[in-house]
């Protein structure tokens, strides 16, 4: 069978490149070993931030979170997004302070989608926090949606576009003869014109198959969820100097993350929790928020994630072979910049060319650095 | 109406369920001393708000999460009553919003 | 004292207590670790201890656990009850919570026993309050003494007609018998007969049950189909067919039971390998016969190893403990030989005789795989089946994904009320065997963990010393 594009990885950003070159007019399959949105994409928090993004992301995630507020009309889907404005707790001066440098250098960029706000403004939003809390950051766009949802979205809104997905297929080898690349599965063989590389934590595997080496690393950031509890903090709630991180959704659990990770195996698609870390967010939270002391948890887990060094993805076109292209390794913030990526490899596929400036994402940006 | 066949002798704790302060048998599941006392009510569903009970009664279906001393979503089925316990059915829905305590909100100020 | 010992043991019934009592008298240390106040598991619930003045009411097969527990409470044995267990660490590691805190043990050896629940009974209504399960019938009596006057009992299996005649007994009235079990079920079980003929006292003892409601003037309808309980906000009465009719009997209180399934939370989470066990219908860790899991360290079993009952629970903790030692190094292969040879043949018999039960009594598809859209498959999400379809629809065809786009089994109860009905859906939806489409993933914790209790971890407790351990 031929396609003009092969997408390794039914991930959200394999499901929305998919939709985007099938709107393009690209005859496009998505391969996907387990199934779409088993991953990262599916069981991750849900966080749609723009709020403290690396400088160097902040472009595409602008243009991302512009498009998540008419996403589902977009992929007439339900994605579950909700603008509910991200809050970053400052606990004292010093927090304070590094806020104010930030806006500052954002504003020399010519970004002003941060706003500091003082303690009263902080009780108002959040009438629940701590009372040492003194101020904090917001950011209104941003807010959640539901990983495995949005994902779904895209994987539908692609397929009536034309695209085709194919679950519980791995990929087996990548050959590129003349311009056709061969992309051979444990089911079967196709030839494409393009392959794109989404493969998430296993994305180095994919790349090397493509002539691309790169330090990808993977682990198992960890969420536990609560069982329902009476509203009480509409924002997402985060802090810049202590590892917070939750969110209450609509139907009243709360969500509690913070980066802390567990133990992955990526061989075995098996995640191990480690409590001490779980119970610190625990306890991070509570003291926050002392309404969480009422609070059980009901569900705890990890799912697998693709890291990079400096903690910025991979996105754009290969550097060792020609119609060969990237987007992994977001290092646990990618869940937002889901509805641009996507858009912007398809631009690069069928026009050679994009308005964002992605030298910061090549794949060979570690190779070039002299250290 | 549930019945008791409990053999007389039993000693008694006094707890409260829903305001009522009643005596119910030492060493009773919570779940029984509310049944026995017509407080078949234990939660509410959480998406409908339908009134739900107990259905397995050893702790695997999670249908009657209670209050209990202030604290939600505790098995009335796996709990035995203790002397003072403070009981109430359990009304958190998706619809609750948190009420801010008085201190709370006095410290706003 | 040391918070590690030789072999731990999850579950006090009487495949937990003969697996324990069996490895204390070869010298291990043991500890056990139960969720209830009192040894005895749900079949042995309270009989020590019970409320009623005269016990034997329920029955010989309930008043002779006494002697298990008691020697049980009498041996060399870390006993810990209330002793609720949230994680089982692939390296032995135990945490539990008992008043409020986490506490932690370590084992070289593990055999969980985590017993059995009842199948969901997933028909329109049987989530009104109201309808309870044939098991918590008797729960509620073995434990509290307490009783319902008026009830309707419905749907099959020996439990079924075991607590009509209790209540009947004990002069509780019983409304009616509404009995599911399908015509023909001598032809059936036919091929299992040698299996009930080598266990005659329990077939005589099941037809004896049935004789004895009859005679109560209990009126009985039996081959039952279609059952829906009648209500809006409450159980108000149950509807069925029989014979093409369609009948409706009043009642406020609905006692609903199809036989027991494994409760498998705790193996789950495990990542311990499962099957779908065709004749039960139900999931069932893959197990070696001495009980050993696909896990190197881990046994399982009682009825959480596959439904087949308290005596065989009871040869099968022996075998397990046996093998446990074994593995210690305490006891030589030939002696592991000998002396597991007279259990592994009474297991045999057992399974033989279960075969028999499990043909006669089949819970019928229309009461395990909804028919009606607006039959709630999750009770915690409230997800109806005509919901779960939307959500296959939508490219949902695995428990996981189905789970992730409509909350169906992700609320407290994980899944243990919804699980083998989505397995049974999704098959039947894409018209594939049940073993193709799996279970949910499960984790730890198995219970609701306050976030108070979590967040004290750092400072997690061992094991309690005997000495502080209430009576």
């Amino acid at each position: 069978m031929n396609f003009d594009a092969i997408i390794i990885g039914g991930g959200i950003h394999g499901s929305a490149t998919a939709y985007y070159l099938a709107k393009a007019g690209l005859k496009t399959l998505v391969l996907e070993k387990d199934y779409v949105g088993r991953h990262a994409s599916g069981v991750n928090a849900g966080g749609v931030r723009l709020l403290g993004r690396d400088f160097a992301e902040v472009p595409l995630s602008k243009e991302a979170m512009s498009r998540w507020q008419t996403l589902d009309d977009e992929l007439d889907g339900d994605t579950g997004f909700r603008r509910r404005s991200l809050i970053n707790i400052a606990i004292d001066d010093a927090d304070m302070s590094k806020i104010q440098t930030r806006i500052n250098s954002l504003a020399g960029l010519g970004y002003n989608h941060e706003v500091q706000i003082d303690q009263q403004e902080l009780r108002e939003r959040l009438p629940h926090v701590a009372h040492n809390c003194v101020g904090g950051v917001v950011s209104e766009q941003d807010g959640y949606a539901i990983p495995y949802k949005a994902t779904t979205a895209f994987r539908r809104a692609a397929e009536r576009l034309g695209a085709t997905f194919h679950e519980g297929e791995t990929l087996a080898n990548l050959r590129q003869i003349g311009d056709t690349w061969q992309v051979r599965t444990d089911k079967a063989t196709y030839d494409a014109g393009t392959v794109i590389n989404c493969s998430g934590a296993w994305a180095d595997k994919t790349a090397m198959m493509m002539g691309d080496n790169t330090p990808l690393s993977h682990s198992a950031p960890m969420l536990m969820i609560t069982a329902r509890m009476p509203h009480f903090a509409g924002p997402v709630v985060g802090a810049i100097s202590r590892q917070l991180s939750f969110k209450q959704f609509e139907n009243g659990t709360v969500l509690i993350g913070g980066g802390a990770k567990g133990f992955a195996d990526r061989d075995s698609n098996h995640t191990t929790l480690d409590y001490k870390k779980l119970a610190l967010a625990a306890e991070t939270t509570k003291t926050f928020f002392p309404i969480m002391k009422t609070a059980v948890i009901n569900r705890m887990w990890a799912g697998l994630e693709a890291y990079m060094p400096d903690n910025l993805p991979v996105i754009g076109a290969g550097v060792n072979a020609r119609n060969a292209y990237h987007a992994f390794g977001f290092s646990a913030h990618g869940f937002q910049l889901g509805p641009v990526v996507g858009d912007v490899l398809t631009q690069l596929i069928t026009t050679g060319k994009t308005n964002f400036d992605l030298n910061p994402f090549r794949i060979d940006r570690f190779e070039r650095k002299v250290l | 109406m549930f019945r008791s066949l409990r053999k007389p002798e039993t000693q008694s704790v006094s707890i409260n369920i829903n305001g009522q302060t009643v005596q119910v048998a030492e060493g009773s599941s919570l779940w029984a001393a509310m049944a026995l006392h017509g407080e078949t009510q234990t939660r509410l569903a959480s998406v409908s708000g339908q009134q739900r009970s107990a259905y397995c009664a050893m702790g695997v279906c999670f249908e009657c999460l209670v209050e209990i001393n202030g604290v939600p979503n505790q098995q009335a089925c796996m709990t035995t009553v203790e002397e003072g316990m403070h009981v109430s059915s359990q009304h958190l829905t998706e619809q609750s919003i948190a009420a801010l305590h008085q201190k709370e909100s006095a410290d706003h100020e | 004292m040391s918070d590690i010992f030789d072999i731990a043991i999850i579950g006090a019934g009487p495949g937990g207590m003969s697996a324990a009592l069996e490895a204390a008298q070869q010298g291990a240390s043991v500890a056990v670790l139960d969720r209830k106040a009192t040894p005895g598991g749900q079949i042995y619930r309270d009989v020590t201890q019970s409320p009623l003045l005269d016990p034997s009411v329920l029955g010989r097969e309930y008043t002779e656990g006494a002697e298990l527990v008691r020697a049980f409470l009498e041996a060399d044995i870390d006993r810990h009850q209330n002793a609720d267990v949230w994680h089982i660490g692939e390296n032995g590691e135990v945490l539990y919570s008992q008043d409020n805190q986490t506490r932690r043990l370590v084992a070289r050896e593990l055999i969980i026993s985590p017993g059995a629940m009842e199948r969901p009974f997933p028909i329109e209504g049987w989530h009104l309050p109201g309808v309870m399960t044939a098991g918590s019938a008797q729960v509620m009596l073995k434990s509290d003494g307490m009783v319902k006057d008026g009830a309707i009992f419905a749907g099959t299996g020996p439990l079924l007609y075991l607590i009509v005649a209790q209540y009947l007994r004990l002069g509780v009235t019983v409304n009616a018998v509404v009995d599911t079990t399908p015509a023909g079920g001598v032809g059936r079980a036919m091929q299992h007969l040698g299996g009930a003929l080598r266990k005659p006292a329990y077939l005589i003892k099941g037809l004896k049950l049935l004789n004895e409601i009859r005679r109560a003037g209990v009126p009985v309808f039996r081959h039952a189909s279609n059952l829906s309980i009648l209500g809006e906000s409450k159980a108000v009465g149950l509807q069925f067919q029989q014979d093409g009719r369609t009948h409706s009997i009043n009642a406020g209180h609905i006692f609903l039971h199809q036989g027991v399934i494994p409760n498998l939370n705790m193996t789950r989470a495990l990542g311990m390998e499962h099957h779908w066990a065709e004749q039960q219908l139900c999931w069932t860790p893959v197990l070696d016969d001495w009980g050993q899991s696909s896990i190197p360290h881990i046994a399982v079993v009682g009825d959480a190893a596959g439904i087949q009952g308290a005596e065989a629970a009871r040869h099968a903790g022996r075998l397990a403990a046996l093998k446990a030692m074994n593995k210690l190094g305490k006891l030589n292969d030939a002696d592991l030989q000998q002396e597991s040879s007279a259990n592994l043949k009474a297991i045999k018999s057992f399974k033989a005789f279960r075969s028999f039960l499990d043909a006669y009594y089949p819970p019928t598809p229309e009461h395990r795989i909804p028919v009606a859209t607006n039959t709630l498959v999750c009770r915690c999400e409230e997800q109806t089946m005509g919901q779960l379809r939307a959500g296959f629809e939508q490219g949902a065809k695995d428990p996981n994904a189905l789970k992730a786009l409509t909350r169906c089994g992700m609320g407290p109860c994980q899944g243990r009320q919804c699980g083998h009905t989505v397995s049974e859906l999704l098959a039947d939806w894409q018209n594939k065997p049940v073993s193709d489409i799996g279970y949910y993933r499960l984790r730890s914790p198995q219970r609701l963990l306050s976030v108070e209790e979590l967040s004290q971890f750092q400072n997690i407790k061992p094991v309690q010393k005997p000495a502080e351990v209430s009576a």
